[in-house]
């Protein structure tokens, strides 16, 4: 793999430069059973919007969002011509500046806060030291931003959750947390992998307005990963569609209803609708040509 | 009627910590019916089928099926026309246990005869080739783990199928192939249907009958028109209705918690 090299920090970039930038993304594990090729030359720009990453289970959307912040496990390797964040290339970076970056500068919200948070900590207490690590604040302080954090994500009686460890909160009320704890502080680049599917709809639909606001507010890029590919596209600006470790499509969420790849489609028709019938579903076949045709793994870029 | 439930409580617990899971809980299904049961989790919809197969023995009003009133404490016999298939096609097959040992369990204990035949013809039944008999659950995917757990409700020739989130674990291809496949067998065995699930469309396509719970309470009970066009009585059930379109800021203002 070639990798082509920028130099460390720049200057603050003009804003209509995009925040990320990958080319040819390659995510590689070796197994007992042999070589995975979990993602194959996946493409994309990141700005300040809503970027969704939507495909089935085992498509390669996680390890895309992991590899952007090198969080790939230890019998993973990655190898891209290109991963850059706000000018610093990702690939080349120290494990140093990593640290520095991850969970303060690009934060990633995963699908099961119970493995996320720490079980011997109170929730408050954490959310409160993601804040003291970040900014020189005093400790009452960063109570208080905590809990007026607890808030925004819509926790109703802060006071009292403050004081609970992760094993006595619910799925929903844990992930919340999560994501309190990511936005205390005030990420650039948000990757939330499957943020909401545990959750139920309206509570799904208020967590994604309180990332919504973080992009409209703050100017985030957000990278939504979900199975979901209806209410990712109802929420992001763009949508990646991925298949076998590659994208199949790139779309202006509005225009899913002109997707042009038949694995995209076949998605949306298989999808049961609250206006459809009671007809058999059409079932998705898939072609083993969408894992050769080169032209659709980096979504147009080169 | 097929099934007939009449002022189902439920609860768990005792004195202060006392939680009232299912209050007063009626619904009728039709025999060969598809009947939906949504809402959000914690709603009571897995209560309600628990108690109907006898897994949960705490609870008072009345539930008929087939015209025969059940007791709390149930016997061999009568579980026998009533089966259950659970969401998680990892958790509720047994992982030393092959697809056949899985699929003989019940046969063994209701005294059932013809074993090979039944087993061969079941799989079949859910698409699965006999290549299949002798696996592990390990060595199944998701949607074929699924069919296992369909084929073991069914090898039992029952009236009644209680399904709870049947497709909620599987990848949107796979549960378009169980739904047709659910809907395939209700059709050709008369079957009667009740379906938990937390999606709205997903109950839709299935069922003609819908039954909304908040709390622990029936609200609403809506057909599938009204689940076309939205024209429901509740607020509740308007709200879920609404977030099941997808996001939508503007609509989300209006949004409230329902006690
Ligand atoms: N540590 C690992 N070792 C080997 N294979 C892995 C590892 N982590 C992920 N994979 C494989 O990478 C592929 C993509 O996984 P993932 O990105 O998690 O998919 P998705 O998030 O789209 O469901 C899958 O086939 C998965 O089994
Ligand atoms: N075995 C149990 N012990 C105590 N509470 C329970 C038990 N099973 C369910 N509950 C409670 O009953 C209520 C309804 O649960 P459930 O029927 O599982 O909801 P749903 O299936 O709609 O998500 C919840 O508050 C749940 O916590
Ligand atoms: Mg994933
Ligand atoms: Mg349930």
């Amino acid at each position: 793999m070639n990798e082509m090299f920028t130099t460390g920090l720049s200057s603050e970039p003009p804003t209509d430069e995009p925040l990320v930038s990958v080319r040819d993304l390659h995510v590689r594990f070796s197994t007992p059973k042999g070589p995975v090729h979990a993602v194959r030359g996946v493409s994309f720009d990141l700005g300040r919007e809503r970027l969704g990453i939507v495909g089935e289970s085992g498509s390669g959307k996680s390890q895309t969002g992991r590899a952007l912040l090198r969080l790939t496990a230890g019998n993973g390797s990655i190898n891209a011509r290109k991963m850059v964040f706000d000018g610093l290339n990702l690939m080349r970076a120290s494990e140093k500046t990593m640290r520095g970056i991850r969970g303060s500068r690009i934060s990633m919200i995963m699908q099961d806060p119970k493995y996320s948070l720490n079980p011997v900590l109170t929730v408050g207490a954490q959310i409160a030291e993601s804040c003291r690590r970040h900014e020189n604040i005093s400790k009452a302080d960063a109570k208080k931003r905590a809990l007026a954090m607890l808030e925004t994500v819509r926790i109703r009686e802060p006071e009292k959750v403050y004081n609970l460890y992760p094993h006595q909160v619910s799925g929903g009320m844990g992930q919340r947390i999560m994501i309190a704890m990511m936005l205390i502080t005030n990420p650039q680049v948000m990757i939330a992998d499957e943020p909401t599917s545990a959750l139920d709809v309206t509570v799904q639909m208020q967590v994604l307005k309180l990332l919504d606001d973080m992009v409209r507010e703050r100017g985030m890029g957000l990278v939504l990963i979900s199975h979901d590919l209806q209410l990712v596209s109802s929420f992001c600006d763009r949508v990646l569609v991925m298949y076998g470790g590659r994208i199949m499509e790139t779309l202006d969420a509005k225009n899913l209803d002109q997707a042009q790849h038949p694995y995209t489609k076949g998605l949306l028709n298989c999808l049961p609708r609250l206006d459809g019938t009671h007809d058999d579903l059409p079932v998705l076949k898939r072609d083993p040509a969408w894992l050769t045709e080169p032209e659709h793994a980096d979504g147009g870029l080169s | 009627m097929m099934i007939d439930i009449k002022d189902l409580c439920i609860t768990f617990g005792a004195g202060n910590h006392q939680i009232h899971a299912v209050r007063n809980a009626n619904l009728q299904v039709a025999e060969g019916d598809s009947y939906g049961l949504v809402g959000e989790s914690g709603s009571g919809k897995s209560t309600i089928l628990r108690a109907m197969v006898g897994i949960n023995a705490r609870w008072t009003g009345s539930i008929e099926v087939d015209g025969n009133t059940l007791t709390p404490k149930r016997t061999v016999a009568s579980r026998k026309h009533m089966q259950m298939v659970f969401q998680d096609p990892y958790g509720s097959l047994h992982p030393r246990r092959t697809v056949d040992d899985t699929l003989s369990e019940p046969l063994v204990i209701h005294k059932m005869d013809k074993r090979e035949d039944r087993i061969i013809r079941i799989l079949k039944e859910v698409g699965l080739g006999p290549e299949f008999r002798f696996r592990y659950p390990h060595q199944l995917s998701g949607g074929q783990r699924q069919r296992v757990a369909i084929a073991r409700a069914l090898i039992l020739e029952p009236r009644v199928i209680l399904l709870d989130e049947p497709t909620s674990a599987l990848d949107v291809s796979v549960q378009a192939e169980i739904l047709n496949l659910l809907s395939d067998l209700r059709k050709t065995h008369g079957l009667t249907y009740i379906m938990v699930s937390h999606d709205l469309a997903v109950v839709g396509h299935l069922c003609s009958k819908i039954a909304v719970m908040n709390r622990g309470e029936i609200i609403e009970e809506i057909t599938e028109e009204q689940m076309r066009t939205g024209e429901v009585e509740h607020d509740y059930t308007r709200q879920l209705w609404t977030a099941s379109h997808g996001y939508d800021r503007a609509a989300l203002e209006s949004f409230r918690e329902f006690a």
